[in-house]
């Protein structure tokens, strides 16, 4: 079918065949994607994508369909089947769509790809590590362009367009020299078009530095209680615990800590946190959540309190909180006064955690981990790089136990973070 | 559609796949159904390999218009890269062929999803009136069948059809303003019909699980530091895969991986010989078999830890080629639109001689670790696995429950202090393993007695 008349096409036959409800998305995509796997571009990919999600509601009771057809004969099953799915659910006064807005399109980013500039930006990254940086191996590298157009509708009215271009990349690597083995590391950033060298976003010059030194890490033989600065890549490790406790799932089921906090101090109040879908702060962000609102920014923590719980549309209704606009993401964590360099001063025994690998905290927020590529730090100074040293506390307590936040933050697309620095942590 | 007619429009070494992935979720949270969805994503891929570089295409659309063009779209993308200066002459890829056809698709009669959307109704309605004390419920079931068709220029066709079901059965304690939970997954290879056939069948499992978590909800924290432990299949597993598993992908060795410097060295206890499995052990199927992977290599076990010697690495086409080393089958890719990437099949430890019991009572002063959450590993090989339960193990005998924790180590130096072998062999289920791709893996083996790092207070 074409395009813009699968949606159309959608409600109106569901609602011909009495469904209450219908809320739907389809969208079409080509993504290039160069691929750099030990140390040499050897693949180049071409996807083509189609994709189509559809829900529907009858006298409370809720199904949903997804697939990537978009004949008019495997939307006709599609349909058929979401309404024998609906059917056969359970009636929930919760289910609900998002009410009438007003039409609007959005659009962002290079919608082509110049596949030239990619590949010459990636080999140009590949000679850069390959000169500057000997003893890494760079495992994988992949740089994309995604191209896509969605459209969102719903039997209330409302009609959305968004067309969208993105770049990402990731990098993986080690250091190895002789029989040395230093960790692997990896960051990623999202950005609006081509024109930096790879090199000089999401701080991979410094990432590739570090792993160098970790060849010859030394592992840690004291139990302390001490400090520890997080690095902005390890950041989401724990902010995505917060988020996590005020969304949906456990605050339907009740097992958020934070289920009765709204307007209550949670944090220091050095830590405000925003989600920015739809701001120039983030330049990857979405401009429509999945019930189908147009996406706001909200403050989640402001100077320490409670702002917002992340609820959606069947969220708010089941547990009587208010809806938002927003389906979290999109973090920014507001800079502090202190450089990092000072923040480092300030440490009298701790840790530069800079890669977290740890289990998925309790519902109460313990947690322990291992700190990867991260350093020893004492007397203000960065000592030597650490092995087979673990990390453990309760992040609610950490979040309280704030000691600085820096004046640097970096912005790799999808969020944008600073370096935070907390007291109390087990480092064993 | 026959698509053997496509592999004389190959002009180079080429891969062409038809795939569709078919899934069905139904869960509730507290008694509300939250997720009644099903969904399919199938399309069409092909890959070409010319002068030492490869191209990709695919389409979601299935017609013979977007086979023709996902076929060009992948050869003049090696050809692009060829022109940028980037090519090298005179590399053939280690060719191997097999035709294989598997169907596990259930023999029995399929029920309707009204059936499994009871089928958890009736497990949740046995918990809240049996066990008032839990706060909260997740009750989760589904199924993911992956059919694949695939031939290639070098001779293979094949055809898979490999499901996979599992429930989820997720309890909270809410206890003096403590929350404890506990997760077990049911299942594994097979559809719903083939492995849940009567729903009073998990009662005495949810029984169990609920007498774990009650002893959990009183449990202790663990105490930080080096311990003599049991490692049950559930974590042993996840050894075997995480930490030694990754750390043996061809591509992770060319990568810069520790097990480079390895091969052929001692890198574990003699007791320890360490097998992925590409489709059975004993006759009995492994959780994901594979009996040809996605290049058309068939695929065979490999003993990547013989008696504690490092013997061998898993491969690609690429990475035998690169080695110098034989094939080994463990190409896969997840969806229609993925390249094969070196991949697990069921990784684990060969079952020794020592009885559960007898490991147990050996340690005066340790932990039995039981379930994990999640782990992740590393190209040094150091892991960490989150252990959601676990006991104290005091003069020989189980004591506590312990609290969520974490265990760490360097694989290669904690394999080298296991002292007993279990003779049982269990898969976990529900295994899956990212890597650029996620994808279905097995992983089990028998328990293990050895030392390792405890995250605690």
């Amino acid at each position: 079918m074409i395009f813009d008349k699968i949606l159309p096409y959608v409600i109106s036959e569901l609602k011909s065949k009495g469904i209450d409800k219908v809320h739907a998305t389809t969208s079409i995509s080509e993504k290039k994607e160069l691929n750099i796997d030990a140390g040499k571009i050897s693949l180049l990919r071409t996807t083509f994508q189609n994709s189509i999600f559809i829900e529907g509601i009858k006298d409370d009771k809720q199904a949903s369909i997804s697939g990537n057809k978009t004949s008019r004969n495997e939307i006709d099953t599609l349909i058929n089947k979401l309404i024998e799915s609906i059917r056969i659910s359970k009636s929930d006064k919760s289910n609900d769509i998002a009410k009438f807005q007003i039409a609007e399109s959005f659009q962002k980013g290079e919608l082509r790809p110049d596949l030239k500039n990619m590949y010459e930006k990636l080999n140009s990254f590949n000679e850069h590590v390959i000169s500057k940086h000997k003893y890494i191996k760079l495992e994988q590298a992949i740089l994309d362009h995604t191209h896509s157009k969605s459209k969102i509708m719903n039997s209330n009215g409302i009609d959305f367009t968004v067309k969208r271009g993105e770049y990402g990349f990731s990098p993986m690597f080690t250091a190895k020299k002789g029989s040395l083995t230093s960790s692997f590391n990896y960051t990623s950033y999202s950005a609006l078009d081509l024109t930096d060298n790879i090199k000089d976003r999401g701080y991979v010059d410094e990432l590739m530095k570090q792993s160098v030194k970790q060849l010859h890490s030394k592992k840690n033989k004291t139990k302390f209680v001490g400090k520890v600065i997080v690095t902005p890549h390890c950041l989401p490790d724990f902010i995505s615990f917060v988020e996590n406790s005020i969304s949906d799932g456990a605050l339907i089921s009740g097992t958020s800590i934070y289920k009765d906090k709204l307007n209550s101090k949670i944090s220091s109040s050095k830590l405000s946190i925003s989600s920015n879908p739809n701001s120039d702060l983030i330049d990857c962000g979405y401009f429509i959540t999945s019930d189908g609102y147009k996406a706001k920014n909200i403050k989640l923590i402001d100077k320490g309190k409670l702002k917002s719980h992340l609820l959606g549309i069947y969220g708010a209704n089941k547990t009587g909180g208010k809806r938002v606009s927003n389906d979290g993401g999109a973090i920014t964590i507001s800079r502090g006064d202190k450089s990092f360099k000072n923040m480092i001063k300030d440490v009298d025994r701790g840790v530069l955690l800079c890669r977290f690998s740890g289990g998925s905290p309790s519902d109460n927020g313990d947690f322990s981990g291992v700190a990867k590529n991260s350093f020893y730090i004492e007397s203000g100074e960065i000592k030597y790089p650490i092995t087979e040293t673990m990390i453990s506390g309760n992040i609610p307590d950490m979040i309280n136990n704030i000691i600085d936040i820096s004046s640097e933050q970096l912005n790799f697309g999808y969020c944008k973070l600073p370096w935070i620095s907390f007291d109390g942590l087990t480092i064993s | 559609m026959d698509f053997s007619n496509y592999k004389k429009t190959f002009k180079h070494y080429t891969e062409l796949r038809v795939q569709e992935n078919s899934s069905i979720r139904f869960g509730l949270l507290n008694g509300s159904l939250v997720s009644n969805e099903e969904s399919s994503n199938s399309g069409v891929s092909s890959r070409v390999y010319k002068n030492g570089n490869w191209g990709f295409s695919s389409n979601a659309i299935i017609n013979d218009k977007s086979i023709r063009n996902v076929i060009k779209s992948s050869s003049d993308n090696a050809i692009f890269l060829n022109q940028m200066k980037n090519q090298k002459c005179g590399i053939i890829l280690p060719e191997n062929n097999y035709n294989y056809q598997m169907n596990l698709s259930t023999k029995k009669n399929k029920n309707n999803n009204v059936y499994w959307i009871e089928f958890i109704s009736e497990i949740d309605n046995y918990i809240k009136n049996k066990y008032s004390f839990i706060s909260s419920r997740r009750i989760f079931i589904s199924n993911l069948n992956m059919e694949k068709n695939l031939i290639t220029s070098s001779g293979t066709e094949s055809y898979s059809f490999t499901p996979r079901s599992l429930l989820y059965v997720i309890l909270t304690i809410e206890k003096d303003d403590n929350l404890t939970e506990l997760m077990e997954v049911y299942g594994g290879l097979g559809q719903l019909e083939d492995n849940f056939i009567k729903v009073e069948d998990f009662f005495k499992k949810i029984d169990y699980l609920v007498e774990k978590l009650k002893q959990k909800s009183c449990g202790v924290y663990p105490k930080a530091g080096t311990h003599e432990v049991v490692l049950d299949a559930d974590l042993a597993g996840i050894l075997a895969h995480e930490a030694i598993g990754h750390t043996t992908e061809a591509d992770f060795v060319l990568g810069g991986s520790v097990a480079a410097e390895y091969l052929n060295k001692p890198v574990a206890s003699d007791l320890i010989s360490l097998i992925d499995y590409a489709n059975k052990v004993n006759d009995q199927i492994c959780p994901v078999p594979v009996f040809v992977d996605d290049e058309g290599t068939k695929a065979d076990d490999v003993h990547i830890i013989e008696n504690g010697i490092l013997k061998s690495y898993m491969h690609n086409k690429d990475s035998a080629n690169e080695l110098g080393m034989n094939l080994t089958g463990n190409a896969r890719a997840f969806q229609f639109s993925d390249e094969p990437l070196i991949r697990m099949r069921n990784t684990a430890i060969k079952p020794g001689k020592s009885k559960l019991a007898e490991m147990i009572s050996t340690i005066d002063n340790g932990y039995y670790l039981m379930t994990s959450s999640n782990g992740q590993a590393d190209s040094t090989s150091e892991f960490m696995f989150g252990v959601v339960m676990g006991y104290e193990i005091k003069n020989g005998k189980i004591g506590s429950a312990i609290k969520d924790t974490t265990i760490s180590g360097i694989a290669f130096d904690v394999l080298k202090t296991v002292t007993m072998v279990s003779d049982e062999m269990k898969w976990s289920s529900g295994g899956m393993c990212g890597k650029k791709q996620i994808i279905p893996v097995g992983m089990g083996g028998p328990a293990i007695k050895c030392k390792v790092n405890i995250g605690g207070r």
